[in-house]
């Protein structure tokens, strides 16, 4: 090898800014497009309704996202949602206060992650089985503690928080930053986010550098369902109910987003914002197909194709140097 | 050309000393570089040609060049006589070109059977032919001498076996010219030798085999002629007669062979760690010291218990009983974690399964041990990280563009740099080398040993673990031999001849092949 060499490949180490711009560049794209397109696109109403509709699973696409960095897979983001849905509603009509009944829902989110955590590490499950079986007993959980009936929130506070806004913001995107920044941070400097990584690249080459392989598989699916539980929350608060088939199919839309947002599903390569971009093209995506009269059934076709086609541009451009 | 597809053994007989492959002006560019300058070489049917040189000096792309697996950039390539394109593997298969890779790339999953037929599999209408496959595998492998049954799951064999079986996959598709890239990485000496055997079998058919190895006693075993090159340039071709091994590496490195095992000796301090009857799996019994400023070499065939013992030092595996002593005081090692809190660092034996994260930044795995330190509770400071990175990359001469490309763009050399590099600024106190130096060249090889004597001037102690008897025999201060899970001798510096040595290794002279692991 010569000096020459050295000069060869170009650093890849700004790729990650460099695709979140390209993403935000579709996001802006498409709300151009809209605004063209349609009168109401751009009203803003329709753009606070896009925020709130965004906002849920980008929260969630976020937890997904520290999961698959480690290689796995968390199906159980949507029924997690649902069941949170149910128990801050039964807390709030049995009569705790507010703040306690969110507390505990997010506990039932870090306890069902920590299941997870533990179905992995010490039960030796794949990822995907553990947590498909949360998906489908999560959901009978849900329906056998409310027979089945949703339970109607008789808290105004509570579900007024979500129709609220703060300096002409919805509340409920504001929340998207609540959770961002801080896990922005967690993930690219703190030595939690690393691990994650080096977890999802080699574990056996993690454990040996003194990484805590288990704890880090942990940490992730417990964020995973703390993200979901949060998610819960404030889906119970902005349709005043809580009903554990809410949030039907949300993990594959948890997924989509943070794929699109160039999440590798092998592992070890992935960011926030990428995720957080990715659930609002999605948003922007229905509510643009909604305001043209799409039918809904052809959403579901262009998401799925829109899926292929990112990932596939991201491939060749990885590939390609 | 014969696409024998169903025909199975042996290839046709090939006039030994024909011209078989010509090369014109081969050259391969990248953007950027010149990974192989114009080369020109002819490879005669029947001969082994040896092709040595570093990491990096253009034999991988030479090899992706034949195999059809890149296009060249330039020049000709001349198939018995006739212009050949090789632009794809396939073409490069239906001549008769076939490569045999260092890692074994068949299905772990399926049988012996099924991965010699993948491809060319036997049916009648539609429905495979399991238990004849079976049979004519079984056939093949009996009459190449290999002691193993066809019907197993491939993955249950030992690395070493596997490779046996891609070699043997590879005879039997009318192969006339055949590449072997640093086949005998992971085999044991008895492998190694059924492999040579094998070897010298298809020289005798006629066909032309291509050897790769860093191991320079191989290639004068096994070689006709060796080519050397140098970054991307043929240096030389000779005949292996005519040569010596102090010429070849003065043609790979431009240095002579004493600079390579750089010894230096140090008068040992305190005990660092101690072993005291110290049992597990896979090893018993075994007691030794490592001291301040020392090498303990451990010598032994592959799976003599040598990495297990490390490992169990090491809080991987669980020990089962006897005592390990840090500084003097008996410590309970429960994994890796507890290891590497008392000062100990491991630089596993497969740098891809257990070394790198291959796919994540250099810097990032040069850091990833000390990720605790450069962070305060909270944040990492990317200050540090860079800094700390930079300077191991500029320490340890790692060749890599920026501490932001991927591990898996670096030659393998320099993986091993990082290897090892990763645990510099960690501040360890005993270091294990389990195989440093495996796949690795003469000049990199030079490096990591300079970089020993480094660390045990800085009152490190080192345990090196090597199947390389010179490596071990010339930097050890004390030498370790360890057979079937027991330690049978210990020597200091060169107390020993390397016959000796080899005896206590191999004992039986018949081991039961694959009875090791």
């Amino acid at each position: 090898m010569s000096t020459e060499a050295i000069a060869v490949e170009k650093p890849k180490r700004n790729y990650n800014v460099l695709f979140g711009l390209t993403l935000l560049a579709l996001l802006v794209l498409l709300w151009i497009l809209l605004s063209v397109a349609t009168t109401s696109f751009a009203s803003a109403n329709n753009i606070a309704n896009l925020l709130r509709q965004g906002s849920m699973i980008a929260i969630m696409a976020v937890g997904q996202t520290f999961v698959i960095i480690t290689g796995g897979i968390d199906l159980s983001v949507g029924a997690v949602v649902g069941f949170a849905t149910v128990v801050v509603a039964m807390m709030i009509n049995a009569g705790f206060p507010i703040w306690l009944a969110i507390l505990v829902t997010l506990l039932v989110g870090v306890a069902i992650g920590m299941f997870h955590g533990f179905g992995i590490v010490k039960m030796g499950l794949p990822p995907f089985i553990i947590t498909l079986a949360t998906l489908t007993s999560l959901r009978g959980i849900g329906l056998l503690m409310t027979n089945g009936n949703s339970i109607n929130i008789n808290s105004d506070t509570f579900t007024a928080f979500s129709r609220n806004s703060f300096i002409g913001i919805p509340n409920l995107f504001w929340m998207v930053i609540l959770v961002g920044i801080p896990a922005y941070i967690f993930l690219h400097h703190s030595r939690w986010g690393r691990y994650l990584f080096s977890v999802g690249s080699n574990a056996e080459a993690s454990r040996l550098s003194g990484v805590n392989v288990q704890r880090t598989i942990y940490m992730a699916y417990t964020l995973s369902g703390l993200c979901a539980a949060f998610v819960g929350v404030l889906l119970a608060a902005r349709i005043g109910i809580g009903n554990p088939t809410q949030a039907e199919g949300w993990e594959l839309q948890a997924i989509a987003s943070s794929v699109i947002g160039g999440t590798s599903l092998f592992g070890a390569v992935g960011s926030v914002h990428g995720p957080l971009l990715g659930a609002f093209i999605l948003a922007t995506i229905n509510n643009g197909a909604n305001l043209l009269n799409v039918n809904s059934f052809w959403q579901r076709i262009i998401t799925g194709a829109l899926i292929i086609i990112i990932v596939y541009f991201d491939g060749l451009r990885r590939r390609g140097k | 050309m014969t696409s024998t597809a169903q025909e199975l053994h042996p290839a046709p007989v090939l006039e030994p000393g024909r011209t078989i492959l010509e090369l014109r002006g081969l050259e391969k560019r990248y953007p950027g570089t010149h990974a192989l300058k114009p080369v020109d070489l002819a490879f005669k049917s029947g001969e082994i040609h040896a092709i040595v040189g570093e990491n990096g000096a253009g034999k991988s792309t030479l090899i992706k060049l034949l195999t059809g697996v890149m296009p060249r950039t330039s020049g000709e390539i001349a198939w018995e006589g006739q212009p050949a394109a090789l632009a794809t593997p396939h073409e490069a298969m239906a001549l008769g070109i076939n490569a045999v890779h260092q890692e074994v790339v068949l299905c772990r999953h399926l049988t012996v059977a099924a991965n010699m037929f993948l491809g060319e599999e036997n049916s009648r209408f539609g429905i495979l032919q399991q238990r004849a496959m079976v049979r004519q595998a079984q056939t093949i492998i009996d009459d190449l001498g290999f002691d193993l049954p066809a019907h197993v799951t491939l993955g249950d064999l030992t690395i070493g076996q596997q490779q046996l079986i891609a070699a043997a996959r590879a005879t039997v598709r009318g192969t006339k010219f055949l590449i072997f890239d640093e086949p005998t990485a992971y085999l044991t000496r008895k492998e190694a030798d059924q492999l040579f055997t094998l070897i010298r079998r298809l020289k005798g058919e006629g066909v032309t085999i291509i050897y790769i190895s860093h191991r320079m006693e191989e290639v004068f075993e096994l070689a006709d002629r060796v080519s050397v090159l140098r970054d991307g340039t043929l240096v030389g071709t000779r005949n292996i007669a005519e040569t010596n091994d102090a010429e070849l590496v003065k043609m790979m490195i431009n240095r002579s062979i004493e600079q390579v095992y750089h010894k230096e000796h140090f008068t040992p301090g305190a005990a660092i760690i101690e072993a005291r009857n110290l049992s597990g799996k896979g090893f018993e019994n075994v007691s030794m010291t490592v001291r301040a400023g020392e090498i303990v070499g451990l010598y032994g065939l592959i799976g003599a218990g040598r990495s297990e013992f490390v490992t169990t030092l090491y809080g991987r595996h669980r020990k089962s009983a006897g005592q390990i002593l840090w500084e003097g005081k008996e410590v309970q090692v429960n994994s890796e974690h507890d290891a590497i809190k008392l000062g100990m660092a491991l630089a596993p034996e497969s740098r891809r399964d257990q070394g790198l994260c291959l796919n994540l930044p250099v810097g990032f795995n040069l850091n990833l041990p000390i990720y605790k330190r450069i962070s305060n509770n909270l944040l990492i400071s990317s200050a540090q990280e860079k800094a700390q990175a930079d300077r191991q990359i500029a320490d340890l001469r790692i060749k890599t563009p920026t501490r932001g490309a991927l591990a898996s763009s670096l030659s393998g050399g320099n993986q091993q740099k990082i290897v090892i590099g990763k645990w510099l600024a960690h501040g360890a106190k005993l270091f294990i080398f389990d195989e440093p130096t495996v796949g690795v060249d003469v000049g990199t090889k030079a490096e990591i040993y300079r970089l020993f004597g480094a660390l045990l001037s800085k009152g490190a102690g080192i345990i090196l673990i090597s199947s390389y008897l010179p490596e071990v025999y010339e930097l050890a201060d004390t030498l370790h031999v360890f057979r079937r899970g027991k330690l049978v001798a210990t020597h200091g510096f060169h107390a020993a001849s390397h016959e000796d040595i080899l005896t206590q290794a191999l004992a039986e002279k018949q081991e039961k092949l694959g009875g090791q692991i």
